[in-house]
């Protein structure tokens, strides 16, 4: 017997519709029994009762349609969702929370009088006239494209600037407004901490720290990842410390960037210093003194910005769990590898997460190479050859050039890790896991057989494969948090509680004679 | 396009006079569109002329809503008089009858109890010789295991329920209505109908035995996540005492009305849906049955 299942989200037929659907549904040929239901916890229940509850079904909502067929083959479950499938094209049908679609901004703008925001991912080549049509609409943008211009990015940024508008973007992928995550984003508590970030993967990490360690979010402003450059100068970041100022819900601003160019940072501390709220900043790599003289507060990483923003936005720091670099872990991977074990491989979807742990790594070695590296001496001249302790962005151009982002499609890194996985010189291979809003399903799932076979095929060579893997998410996201960090561990694999600590967590491990 | 609003719930049409409506459009069929509305996050619905009045509900001046363009998510809006549903659908609402339902009282008097005895044993042949099966009244020939399965447990919850009320067991009478919400085929789960017609029998004024509150809030709660919102809302305005005309028509009908006035009544809510009409009646049963029962005034403190 064979059973198949569709599940067709939010949508809503009339009962009438349905009834009938359901009885020509059992009387197609070859099928033993068909379901047709509204997916509630109690006709899940039923379904349980005669044998066709699926984990698939139990995830159903009670605004998705369940479509179950029990055959005596595969096929004929086919053929009977294909000929069920039919019958409900015939029944028309309601479709619940799909989006509507405008043709135009214009026409969008003219329908959504009530709108103030336009998300916008179109080919960069037109991105830069959407966006300032938008902004002419009088919306705020959040421009998703790259391959947008740095003029164009200027002279919209500039526009938006005197409009008093945001233009969060290009290449803008996380943000958080009036709750409500838009692209790359986490699900997190509402409370009264806000975000300026020109990094979409630190933006999220800080966010998902703040939620773990009790406190919430405002708003999350992205920038683009060049508005701290020289030419742009930091247009957006200004704007944005200025909304969070203004904006009463906010009592705490973190400022999240790799490391501006000096002219900028010195734009952004002379706004940190004239802030009447506190700031504390977080540039990967950057230098304490000046912010400190700015009268910001200076964190060196995610972990420690996050900890200081719900500290100041009144959380008692001696109730917090830091969740303390486990030592004892450290020894015991120590001692499972050989000496020939001494470099880290990280494999990272998020740019961010991938600085911050290649700058925990350079702090204590000399030799650390990656695609993102500053030093030219270290920057990977062949990025599919890893020299000593390597960390790529995968979602970097480099590798993402005509293929989709790794957070979407993981087929690159999977490939990249296995290959790591072969190099007897490897002692830890580090890898991000990144749940939430536009991210992959299953991010573990889909690493987890290439896992199972590096491992086993380490323990075939009498050799110890130390998996590093950190999860960012929260217990809110989708798919569910406590899921995938049970398959990682379930598979062997070394869980991380932050980005910070995976980073720590990764140099120490390969760390010899200490 | 311009269509006449021709009655509609009073709460409604004053929201909509007060230009105190917007939001997007939940989903759409062929005789209704359900509006999410922006302002209190709850569901109302336009229904054609076919339909009768109901709680949260304006009637409008036509048949079929397939060729009207819709699309899920499109924006509404009022002004001035005028609902604005999409870019191309406006209803007028000024002329308007303003609909109030109000559930019957029940009978004080001897004579009164028996008609309405006499009623509930008439609908009850009814039900059992006209009612739909495939919902709370099982077919003799159930299409799978899945419906024969699906009928066992309705009817099995329902009779855990309407035991309970006849012994005045409130905490396990809550329990036993809740296994009953989001339980059944269609789109109104059969369980949630079931309630609907049970909570319009307890609702009515001067009910012999009345349930308190925390059952009736219990419903409304537990009915926000363990049914679909079309439902969940229905759910609500009966636990409060709100239900569409033909109901309360209905009810009228059981406790004053002849049998000739019943036929037609009966008639019109089994024609509701497609078992749905049936589950709604044999909660109506269930509640007026224990009531007669009950016989005098056994009412619980609210609490």
């Amino acid at each position: 017997m064979s059973t198949k299942v569709v599940i067709k989200q939010s949508t809503y037929f009339d009962s009438v519709s349905l009834m009938s659907l359901s009885t020509k549904a059992n009387q197609i040929e070859g099928v033993e029994q068909a379901v047709i239901a509204m997916g509630t916890d109690m006709n899940k229940e039923v379904l349980k009762n005669v044998g066709l509850l699926t984990p698939e079904l139990e995830a159903a909502k009670t605004s998705d349609l369940m479509i179950v067929v029990k055959a005596a083959t595969d096929e004929l479950c086919e053929s009977a969702l294909i000929a069920i499938d039919e019958l409900f094209k015939k029944k028309g049908g309601s479709k619940s929370a799909t989006e509507i679609k405008y043709s135009t901004i214009d026409s969008a703008a003219a329908s959504i009088p009530e709108a103030n925001l336009a998300v916008i991912s179109v080919n960069g080549a037109f991105a830069a006239r959407e966006a300032r049509k938008a902004l002419e609409n009088e919306l705020h943008v959040m421009l998703f494209s790259d391959n947008v211009s740095i003029e164009e990015e200027i002279a919209l940024k500039q526009f938006a600037h005197e409009k008093g508008l945001l233009m969060m973007g290009p290449d803008c992928g996380t943000a958080i407004i009036g709750n409500v995550a838009l692209c790359f984003g986490n699900a997190v508590r509402k409370g009264n901490i806000g975000i300026v970030g020109a990094s979409g993967t630190g933006s999220q990490e800080v966010s998902v720290r703040i939620h773990d360690f009790g406190g919430g979010i405002t708003q999350l402003i992205g920038t683009g990842g060049r508005d701290l450059s020289e030419q742009v100068g930091g247009i957006m970041m200004l704007d944005g410390i200025k909304a969070l100022e203004e904006d009463e819900a906010t009592k705490v601003i973190v400022l999240i960037s790799k490391p501006p160019a000096p002219s900028v940072q010195e734009k952004v501390l002379a706004q940190v210093k004239n802030c009447k709220k506190p700031v504390v900043v977080y540039f990967i790599g950057g230098e304490e003194t000046p912010v400190l003289e700015a009268g910001g507060h200076f964190a060196k990483t995610s972990k420690e910005a996050a900890i200081k923003a719900v500290v100041l936005a009144g959380a008692n720091e001696d109730e917090l769990n830091k969740r303390a670099l486990n030592w004892p872990l450290i020894e015991e991977v120590r001692a499972k590898l050989t000496p020939e074990q001494k470099y880290v491989r990280g494999l990272f979807c998020g740019g961010t997460l991938c600085d911050e742990a290649m700058y925990l790594a350079m702090d204590k070695y000399e030799d650390v190479y990656s695609n993102i590296q500053k030093k030219a001496d270290y920057k990977l001249k062949n990025i599919h050859e890893s020299k000593a302790h390597t960390f790529l962005d995968m979602g970097d151009d480099d590798f993402t050039n005509g293929k989709p982002h790794p957070m979407i499609d993981p087929s690159t890194r999977i490939a990249r890790f296995l290959e790591e996985a072969k190099d007897p010189s490897v002692g830890v291979i580090l890898m991000d896991f990144i749940l939430g809003f536009g991210s992959h399903e299953d991010p573990v799932g889909v690493m987890l057989p290439a896992i199972i076979e590096a491992k086993a095929q380490a323990a075939k060579e009498g050799r110890h494969m130390e998996i590093l893997g950190y999860v960012l998410g929260t217990d809110l996201d989708t798919p569910n948090f406590d899921e995938q960090v049970k398959k990682l561990m379930d598979a062997g694999v070394t869980i991380a509680s932050s980005s910070t600590n995976a980073g720590l967590l990764a140099r120490e491990f390969v760390a010899k004679g200490e | 396009m311009y269509i006449q609003a021709l009655s509609g719930d009073a709460g409604f049409l004053e929201r909509l006079a007060r230009a105190n409506f917007s939001g997007t459009v939940h989903s759409f069929f062929e005789r209704t569109i359900n509006l999410t509305c922006s302002e209190n996050g709850e569901l109302y619905t336009i229904g054609n002329y076919q339909l009768d009045n109901a709680p949260n509900t304006l009637i409008i001046d036509r048949k079929g809503f397939s060729e009207l363009g819709l699309s899920t998510n499109a924006p509404v809006m009022t002004e001035n008089n005028t609902l604005v549903i999409g870019a191309n659908l406006r209803i007028w609402i000024q002329q308007a009858t303003k609909w109030e339902g109000e559930l019957p009282s029940y009978p004080c008097d001897i004579e009164g109890v028996d008609v309405l005895r006499r009623n509930v044993a008439f609908t009850k042949n009814y039900v059992d010789v006209y009612g739909k099966t495939g919902g709370m009244k099982m077919s003799s020939h159930p299409a799978s295991p899945f419906e024969k399965e699906m009928s066992r447990m309705l009817i099995q919850r329902a009779g855990m329920l309407s035991d309970d009320l006849a012994n005045n067991r409130i905490e396990s009478a809550t329990r036993h209505a809740i296994s009953l919400i989001g339980l059944g085929p269609g789109l109104t789960p059969s369980g949630d109908d079931f309630l609907v017609g049970l909570c319009s029998v307890y609702k009515m004024r001067n009910i012999s035995s009345c349930l308190s509150c925390p059952f009736f809030d219990e419903i409304v709660r537990t009915s926000q996540v363990l049914t679909n919102e079309i439902s969940a809302i229905t759910l609500k305005k009966a636990a409060h005492g709100q239900v569409r005309e033909s109901l309360n028509d209905l009810l009228s009908c059981m406790v004053s009305g002849s049998m000739k006035e019943l036929v037609p009544a009966l008639d019109k809510i089994i024609g509701i849906g497609s078992s749905s009409g049936t589950d709604i009646l044999l909660g109506i049963l269930c509640g007026l049955e224990r009531n007669l029962e009950a016989g005098g005034n056994v009412c619980l403190p609210k609490s």
